[in-house]
């Protein structure tokens, strides 16, 4: 699965993440958390391509990918849905699964658009509306399939509950347990901690671009000098 | 009636505005260049057409191989003159366009000659009566109709497959569309070349119209096609078309009751002027 090694990234002359070390194990979920500005984001938009690699290895199924540009990547099976979304606002749902889809033939997109479409039913209501005019909700369940419709082996999710109601967070993480026993590793970055913990099999805390802790989630529920220093729990 | 007669007339040249600004509505929202140089394929393409023509007397071929060498044109232009300085301010691309439309110009001067190109026998000059005795020259007529068609094909090619929502998806977030695959190079090449072989189609039809193609055909175009796209809400394709055609007739009008004042050019920029001091978002800004 993925493996990064010593991972240093960020832009131009700011450095995001030093020496960040993590092995994720295939078909669990892995919390990345911490507070704002940690370079969660920048992780993930490292391990996607689009964030310089300043130093160190970025393994996947323990090949170098760090030089490869970010239309191979998600061609080895790696996808996200970023920070803030990112949707195709002015294209209907149903164009942004296909965006999301392209890599693959276009005979397979019925079947794989109607896979996302039973994680998440609500989609296939506003299928004709535009991605501007979705509630907040509606906006990350689309993100989510947005990148499903690449077929990853690996998805990344940036703030999965940034904003939403508790209801729809509900949904999303049963989203998440479902992807997981289909045999999808899930990397999620994630402020909502408790959340996150309650999920998630393996955590890494980062603070300034480093990491403060990292190991399996019963360990950093149970720790609660982690808990009360990192993650804001009591 | 004249009044009909104008808005016909109008709906003619803003026909012919509407093909060449949706090239640079393409690369504009792109790449956010305002590519002057895109008048130099129009100006390619009119010698091509009558060229051809004139050679083999065919003008379905004749308008095939101006699109085909002006889209090609205008890949190469995007390749070697833009693509090398992505990365710098987007003033830099416009400097480059400039310089690069002038030696356009010249080059054509110095290849086909100051005076221009004639076709030796111009086709579609026949007189047609419509609406009740509207007189179009055939080639008027065609233009519309051949803009129409073309605008349609190229809206049901960017909404119903894959490549145009691939393109349009690029357009609203590069990276994100990067990020599943998409390769911007293709799109651009492709916006490119489907832009460009518009210009090429347009200036095949003002080689129709006028019987005349010379060096410097594509200059007041050019400005005139820049003024469009920034009167119909920079990037928006609709808005593009919209203040395209209603250009052409607001010249129309113009070039009758302030033909004694203004020349036509000085007609259609003072109302651009006017529109951007009211409205600087543009006519049809949605955003």
């Amino acid at each position: 699965m993925l493996e990064l090694q010593q991972l240093s990234c960020g832009y131009a002359a700011f450095q995001a993440v030093h020496e960040l070390s993590l092995t994720l194990r295939p078909g669990t979920i892995t919390g990345l958390l911490g507070a704002n500005g940690a370079g969660k984001s920048s992780t993930l938009m490292c391990v996607a391509g689009h964030v310089a690699r300043q130093a160190g290895h970025i393994l996947f199924d323990g090949q170098d990918i760090g030089t490869l540009p970010a239309t191979e990547r998600v061609r080895r099976g790696i996808s996200i849905s970023p920070e803030g979304r990112r949707l195709f606002k002015d294209l209907s749902v149903e164009d942004n699964l296909r965006v999301g889809g392209v890599i693959h033939p276009a005979r397979h997109f019925v079947r794989d658009r109607d896979r996302v479409l039973a994680l998440f039913p609500r989609l296939g209501e506003r299928l004709h509306s535009l991605a501007g005019n979705l509630s907040g909700g509606e906006q990350q369940m689309l993100a989510i399939g947005r990148a499903l419709m690449a077929r990853p082996r690996l998805i990344m999710i940036d703030e999965l509950s940034l904003g939403l109601m508790p209801k729809v967070i509900d949904l999303c993480y049963q989203a998440l347990r479902q992807l997981r026993s289909e045999g999808i590793t899930v990397l999620l970055v994630e402020q909502n901690t408790e959340r996150a913990l309650a999920v998630a099999d393996d955590i890494c805390v980062l603070e300034s671009g480093r990491t403060v802790w990292s190991g399996r989630a019963e360990d950093a529920r149970n720790d609660p000098s982690l808990s009360a220093a990192y993650l804001g729990l009591h | 009636m004249l009044a009909l007669e104008l808005v016909a007339q109008g709906l003619v040249q803003g026909s012919i505005y509407a093909l060449i600004a949706l090239g640079l509505t393409l690369v504009y929202g792109l790449l956010r260049i305002l590519h002057v140089a895109h008048a130099a394929l129009f100006t390619l393409g009119a010698y091509v057409g009558v060229m051809v023509y004139n050679a083999t007397g065919n003008l379905p071929l004749a308008f095939a191989l101006a699109m085909v060498v002006a889209g090609l044109a205008g890949v190469a232009t995007f390749r070697l003159a833009y693509q090398p300085i992505l990365s710098q301010p987007p003033f830099v691309a416009l400097i480059a366009s400039i310089g690069l439309y002038i030696a356009a110009e010249e080059t054509f001067r110095v290849v086909f000659g100051a005076s221009g190109l004639s076709f030796a026998t111009p086709p579609l000059q026949g007189q047609v009566a419509l609406f009740g005795g509207i007189q179009f020259k055939t080639a008027e007529l065609m233009v519309m109709l051949g803009t129409a068609l073309i605008i349609a094909a190229l809206g049901w090619l960017q909404t119903r497959t894959r490549v145009g929502v691939a393109c349009q998806a690029t357009v609203s977030d590069p990276q994100m569309a990067e990020s599943f695959g998409i390769s911007l190079r293709k799109v651009r090449d492709i916006n490119f070349f489907v832009g460009s072989a518009l210009a090429g189609f347009a200036g095949v039809w003002v080689a129709l119209l006028n019987n005349l193609v010379e060096p410097t055909m594509g200059s007041v175009p050019s400005y005139k096609a820049l003024a469009i796209i920034v009167l119909g809400g920079l990037g928006s394709v609709r808005g593009t078309l919209a203040a395209a055609l209603v250009l052409g007739v607001v010249e129309a009008f113009g070039t009758i009751y302030l033909g004694k004042l203004l020349d036509r050019n000085a007609i259609a920029f003072a109302f651009l002027i006017l529109v951007l001091m009211l409205r600087p978002q543009g006519l049809f800004a949605t955003r």
